[in-house]
């Protein structure tokens, strides 16, 4: 990673921009929502591989800064939304996709069932990410 | 698969909240699919976008907007070693790759 941020930096101009968008490992709410209502059912279950890939790119940047390669300017983070259709869409693109990151316990999965089934009409399932955004300027 | 990423558009909010892409010459790395690239390319001058996986690179191009087609380049590169001279960006964005 750090020779990744070297690479980057080579690239760019002098005082170029250098921006840091990625999802953070922070248990992330399962929730059920229609129009009207936001319910939440449960959190997902953070595997090593998501907390530790968190950890690396976190201390990636640290180096980058402690070299003198780019300075931090600003970060917040937003919520980005998975959404399905239904809980079973979720449970299906979590154990194709996701397998290697997160995980979803039984009484997560029995929980969002169970809220969806008593929804409303449009009622739909969504995981609740939570994502970092960072801007760095080249030094 | 009734999948939506990011119906909101959160991602783009921020990322214009955090920087003017208009006229700037940008390298996304890791753009997967162009999910977000097709988002903002429209107001930059050049948009480099590279990945390393091939897959999701061919659905890139076949889904890139014809509008797109002059200033969006699609690229198979490594970001540890990338194929372009120094500072020929003004903005790299790191796309969920780091």
């Amino acid at each position: 990673m750090v020779h990744a941020l070297s690479e980057i930096r080579r690239v760019l101009v002098t005082e170029g921009i250098l921006i840091d968008m990625r999802p953070l490992a922070e248990r992330w709410q399962i929730e059920v929502v229609s129009t009207d209502t936001l319910k939440e059912t449960g959190r997902v279950m953070d595997l090593p591989e998501q907390v530790n890939g968190d950890v690396a790119a976190n201390e990636a940047m640290k180096e980058a800064e402690t070299r003198g390669w780019f300075a931090p300017e600003h970060e917040e983070f937003f919520p980005f939304f998975y959404s399905w259709d239904t809980p079973s869409e979720m449970e299906e693109f979590i154990k194709d996709d996701w397998a290697d990151f997160i995980n979803l316990s039984e009484d997560a999965k029995k929980a969002t069932r169970s809220t969806w089934a008593i929804g409303n009409a449009d009622s739909r399932v969504r995981v609740r990410m939570k994502v970092l955004i960072a801007r760095w300027k080249k030094l | 698969m009734s999948l939506q990423k990011d119906p909101e558009r959160n991602e783009i909010h921020h990322l214009r909240k955090y920087v003017d892409l208009t006229g700037k010459r940008i390298l996304e790395v890791g753009c997967g699919e162009g999910r977000l690239t097709w988002q903002y390319a429209k107001w930059t001058n050049s948009t480099v976008a590279i990945d390393l996986d091939h897959d999701s690179l061919r659905v890139a191009k076949v889904d890139r907007p014809y509008d797109l087609e002059d200033n969006v380049h699609l690229a198979c590169a490594d970001s540890h070693s990338l194929p372009f001279s120094k500072e020929k960006f003004d903005i790299a964005i790191l796309a969920w790759s780091l």
